[in-house]
């Protein structure tokens, strides 16, 4: 059976990329749209998203749109294929117990 | 390793997060046309108000621009959204639903205000079932427009198509607004 991938599977880390996964490829969220969608701090989620972007899953653009500052996170292909698999990992887990308790 | 328990809450809150981008990118898609839309119905009862004898050209432009606006706005999201909200089938579903309306008003022989009110409280049905699927700000938007659009047919006088265009375009301004910080 394959490792539980610990960078995806801390909880929120988890939401950030379950949330970018639903999302088309190239397509990304913006960080107000990501906090409120799970619910995190701003500082909880920054540090986050910084382990994730360290770890290549996902690609940080700050850009301006007019005067304000605007970031979106975007799952690279990378931490799609991560996700994917971690995925699958956790559905062997379970299918392995005799299915979902 | 985890246990199963604990990949199944982990693929429950997968599953959760999920629904709710699904449903916030419903609804910042449907907020813009709503507003969209607001403007235009905004404008449409301004003109039956103000310049009643044009206000049959006027809602024809309201419905012309709309379909049109509602199409492009399509085509420039669509590639960064990844979302179709217009095709053939759209359309043909919203004549359709022009269609059974227009029948309703010629065989119920409406007035100006009945059909004000007619029409109002018909899209707002379509908001409410869209509810049912797409979550309950539609519903709570297609009530909220109804339910005065109800009040100011019983109890406002000649002010009435003034007060639609607060109520209906003015709610589906605010309403998308409103759907969009959802």
């Amino acid at each position: 059976m394959a490792e539980i991938d610990d960078i995806i599977h801390q909880p929120l880390r988890l939401r950030i990329m379950a949330a970018l996964n639903a999302l088309p490829p190239a397509t990304g969220l913006e960080f107000s749209r990501l906090k409120k969608l799970t619910g995190a701090t701003d500082g909880n989620l920054g540090a986050h998203i910084e382990t994730l972007a360290k770890a290549g899953y996902v690609a940080v653009d700050k850009a301006f749109v007019g005067k304000k500052p605007q970031t979106t996170v975007t799952a690279t292909a990378a931490g799609r294929g991560a996700f994917a698999r971690h995925v699958a990992t956790l559905q062997e887990i379970i299918a392995a117990s005799g299915g979902d308790k | 390793m985890i246990d199963s328990q604990q990949a199944s809450e982990a693929v429950a809150d997968i599953d959760a997060m999920v629904r709710r981008v699904q449903q916030s990118r419903i609804y910042d898609l449907a907020s813009r046309l709503m507003v969209m839309w607001g403007v235009l119905v905004f404008a449409g009862y301004l003109v039956t108000y103000f310049l009643p004898r044009y206000a049959g050209i006027g809602w024809i432009a309201v419905y012309v621009i709309g379909i049109a606006g509602w199409g492009a706005f399509s085509a420039i999201n669509r590639p960064k959204s990844g979302v179709r909200s217009f095709d053939p089938k759209f359309l043909l579903a919203f004549v359709m639903i022009l269609a059974f309306g227009v029948f309703c008003c010629v065989l119920g022989q409406f007035g100006s205000r009945q059909l004000s009110t007619f029409w109002a409280i018909y899209f707002m049905t379509m908001y409410g079932i869209a509810g049912l699927w797409f979550g309950y700000a539609f519903s709570a938007i297609g009530l909220a427009v109804s339910a005065l659009t109800l009040v100011g047919y019983f109890w406002l006088g000649s002010a009435f198509d003034l007060w639609m265009a607060f109520v209906n375009g003015g709610g589906l301004i605010v309403g998308g607004l409103w759907m969009r910080r959802s």
